[in-house]
């Protein structure tokens, strides 16, 4: 077995959508061997059944969504409604370390996994809760979603172009957030547990993930009782600061960002424009800043002629901040992010090779890859019941006959 | 207050400057890490940043600062010189962890090199975060905040059906890559710590906020990967309801995009006739015709105050949530009951209400329990009283401002 900082970690996951497996994955990428545990009795999980399905071709084990965030995972059936199933998930749990799941508040208990129980049977296990409110509070019961998280945690509320109204995000950004700071909370109850021997619960609302990223406009309350201003892609200080039309259709944008006075000159000088630096209108990152408007003209003049990479192949090479706007295309095809090894391609039996964003880390002393594309549904079943609980062929079939294992 | 977590024997030196660094420091910190935060001569760049009490500059007032670094101790070091580098290596000799965000270009001349600082301390954990890594061809490219959400993926998506096709991809508010930046760093961090307890090695890190944030784009990467469409901030919702709309008093984020959430909203509408058409008989129908949804829905929408609303669909299992302003985040009755924010005693302003723990763990003890350090405010304590600098010899580096 290699050696990976969670190797010989065990994850009961229950997790389903996007937060949760979020969750889970980072721990699969750092060796832990995860579970997860779905049903046939229900409809898929929103994951295994939206678009984009291989080909264009539906099926639970076709949707990239689910083969994103499902990574190195194994997969097996169980019929939670059934109190079997929750005999069989006790039965296991010894050899188990956590057990994640991101139901709404009071699910697991009711489903006879409450920690209290798991406790009973496995003292030092960690257990974590992802909900959308948390497990405590008045909005305990409320239904948690990504997008609306976001709207509740001021994040769409300080979104917007300048003078604009509130806006979206174009991602259910507090999903993959509750996610990794679910793997933190792990990680960081895994680390008391090796120094003290206790386990630990957890309980984690997406809601207050999210507030962790706003000290900005908090703090400007708090202070100035102020709402935050919406700025687009503009900065509080620096000017230039945008994402500026570059030649092509509609979709293609490049960002710029000046960050003090020798850039501002590299700027002027790279774009050929060595007088702007001496306009008396920019001559001060104030300014400009006051200015930005006729600066963000006289430098959309020059970059909507010119190619997005162009744009930044030139800019960075003087020492200014610059970047195309990606897309998806942009970004599987990217080659400095293939030579880093982020982008993967396992073969999946069902989708075939099809790139994946893999680990945004890497581990000098414990190298980490994708182990394996994410399972199919009900992959491993088998392999669970007989290593963890030693059942027959036999046993495992008069299971599947009764509905327990679907 | 005392630091009795377990935690407390983990020794963290924190350099770079910004976000992402002492973001990661700080979510270790704050279950018992006890963390060092070395700062340039000039203090760190987020002190100059904000905001601050009164809209008054001062590097020691400011939020984001505060924010970031309570709990640790500060001092300063000028990495750039060689007896700023000779701090750097007494401080990691007693250290578990260093966790930076140096670009790499600048490493080298900063004693930061994670080659050269492995072999000296074997043991020690070195977490480096980049806009773009530490390798490859953009390793040494220049980015900021604007140039991660962009470089990422994520701008080019935002805000999602847009409305205003002539206007740009949109960043999202505030400094979300470099927070995500320090989240990664911080797990990853961890794990591995939890290695070294098992093999006694240290090893270095690379954490690239480009790809954090590649990583988090939602179905919108395989859709080029597995059905060869590309994606944009432009195009319409697949499923409605799906917008944010006006009530009385503020504005609340409307989506009911299951069955049973559309029934249960209609009912709360009081069935108008209108919800019957063709137009919206299915969630799929109710995305294409969403504009129709949004203007025959105004009306009844703008009846009600944010949080009725909030509540009443709620309590129907629709998953609405109100748009919120900082200021009704403060006020909420189930982030009070949570104990979600917490007050810190900063020196110099007085108690600063801070959002507080992103978890609640039943066993490990989150806690603020020093605030964010005035510039250079440790360098007795730690140069002298515990790496064994004299005060002359504290002098001498002082008034040659690498202290």
């Amino acid at each position: 077995m290699a050696d990976l900082p969670l190797s010989g970690i065990r994850v009961l996951d229950f997790t389903w959508a996007w937060a949760g497996p979020f969750c889970t994955m980072q721990l699969a990428h750092l060796g832990a061997e995860v579970i997860r545990i779905e049903t046939t009795a229900r409809p898929p999980c929103v994951t295994r059944a939206v678009p984009p399905f291989a080909d264009d071709i539906p099926g639970p084990n076709r949707a990239g969504y689910f083969n994103q965030y499902n990574q190195g995972k194994r997969a097996m059936t169980l019929n939670l409604a059934r109190p079997e199933a929750t005999d069989i998930i006790c039965a296991m749990l010894k050899h188990f370390d956590i057990v994640a799941d991101n139901f709404a508040a009071g699910i697991m208990d009711k489903l006879g996994l409450g920690y209290e129980k798991l406790r009973g049977i496995k003292p030092d296990i960690i257990m974590i809760q992802m909900s959308g409110y948390g497990q405590t509070g008045p909005f305990k019961g409320f239904v948690g979603y990504g997008p609306p998280a976001s709207a509740a945690s001021g994040i769409f509320h300080g979104t917007g172009y300048p003078g604009g109204e509130p806006m979206e995000v174009g991602i259910s950004y507090p999903d993959p957030n509750a996610g990794i700071f679910g793997a933190f909370a792990v990680m960081a109850a895994l680390t008391h547990r090796a120094l003290t021997g206790e386990g630990q619960y957890i309980d984690q609302s997406q809601w207050e993930t999210a507030l962790v990223l706003m000290p900005e406009g908090m703090l400007e309350q708090e202070f100035n009782h102020r709402e935050p201003v919406r700025k687009g892609n503009r900065d509080t200080l620096m000017a230039p600061h945008n994402c500026y039309k570059a030649a092509g259709d509609d979709e293609t944008w490049v960002a710029i960002a000046v960050g003090n006075e020798d850039e501002w000159r590299a700027f002027c000088q790279a774009i050929g424009q060595p007088g702007i630096a001496t306009d008396p209108r920019f001559a001060t990152a104030a300014l400009r800043k006051q200015n930005e408007d006729a600066l963000d003209a006289i430098i959309t003049g020059w970059t909507k002629e010119r190619d997005r990479w162009e744009v930044a192949k030139l800019l960075q090479s003087a020492g200014v901040a610059a970047f195309p706007s990606m897309g998806n295309k942009d970004l599987a095809e990217d080659p400095h992010l293939r030579e880093r090894g982020f982008l993967v391609e396992l073969e999946h039996p069902e989708v075939g090779k099809r790139i994946h964003a893999g680990i945004p880390w890497r581990m000098s002393g414990t190298p980490c890859a994708v182990k394996s594309p994410a399972p199919l549904r009900g992959a491993d079943t088998e392999y669970v019941l007989k290593t963890f609980l030693g059942y027959t062929s036999d046993r495992i079939e008069q299971l599947r006959k009764a509905e327990i294992l679907i | 207050m005392e630091n009795k977590s377990p935690f407390s024997q983990i020794k963290i030196v924190e350099a770079g400057e910004g976000i992402s660094a002492a973001f990661g420091a700080k979510m270790i910190a704050d279950v018992g890490a006890e963390v060092v935060k070395i700062e340039p001569p000039g203090g760190d760049l987020t002190r100059r940043r904000g905001p601050y009490p009164g809209d008054t500059p001062d590097p020691e007032k400011s939020g984001l600062f505060i924010y970031l670094n309570a709990n640790k101790r500060g001092v300063v070091a000028d990495l750039t010189r060689p007896e700023g580098q000779e701090l750097l290596g007494k401080l990691l000799a007693n250290a578990d962890l260093l966790i930076h965000n140096v670009v790499p270009s600048q490493r080298a001349a900063q004693g930061l090199n994670s080659t050269a600082l492995l072999a000296k301390f074997p043991k020690l954990i070195v977490t480096s975060i980049a806009r773009f890594g530490d390798t490859g061809p953009y390793a040494d490219w220049k980015g900021y905040e604007l140039i991660s959400s962009h470089a990422g993926g994520w701008a080019y998506l935002s805000p999602g059906a847009s409305p205003y096709p002539d206007q740009p991809p949109l960043k999202c508010f505030g400094s979300q890559c470099e927070f995500q930046g320090g989240i990664h760093a911080a797990t990853v961090s961890l794990a591995a710590y939890l290695h070294r307890l098992k093999s006694g090695k240290g090893q270095a890190i690379d954490v690239s906020e480009q790809e954090c944030v590649a990583a988090m784009l939602e179905n919108n990467f395989m859709h080029w990967t597995y059905a060869h469409r590309q994606t944009s901030r432009l195009g319409r919702r697949i499923l409605g309801p799906w917008f944010i709309t006006d009530c009385a008093d503020g504005k609340i984020f409307a989506l009911a995009v299951e069955e049973a959430q559309w029934k249960a909203l209609v009912e709360l509408m009081g069935n108008p006739e209108w919800a019957q058409d063709d137009l919206f008989k299915d969630r799929i129908a109710r995305g294409e015709n969403m504009d129709a949804l949004i203007a025959l829905s105004a009306e009844w929408f703008a009846q009600w105050k944010v949080q009725d609303l909030y509540r009443e669909a709620q309590n129907r299992r629709i998953p609405f949530a109100p748009v919120n302003t900082m200021s009704a985040l403060y006020k909420s009755d189930h982030l009070a009951e949570r104990k979600f924010f917490v007050d810190l005693d900063q020196p110099g302003i007085g108690p600063v209400r801070l959002p507080g723990a992103p978890t609640k763990y039943g066993t490990t003890q989150w806690s603020l329990r020093r605030p964010a350090p005035r510039l250079g405010e440790h360098e007795e304590e730690v140069y002298c009283g515990e790496l064994g600098l004299t005060p002359e010899r504290l002098n001498q580096l002082r008034q040659a401002r690498v202290a």
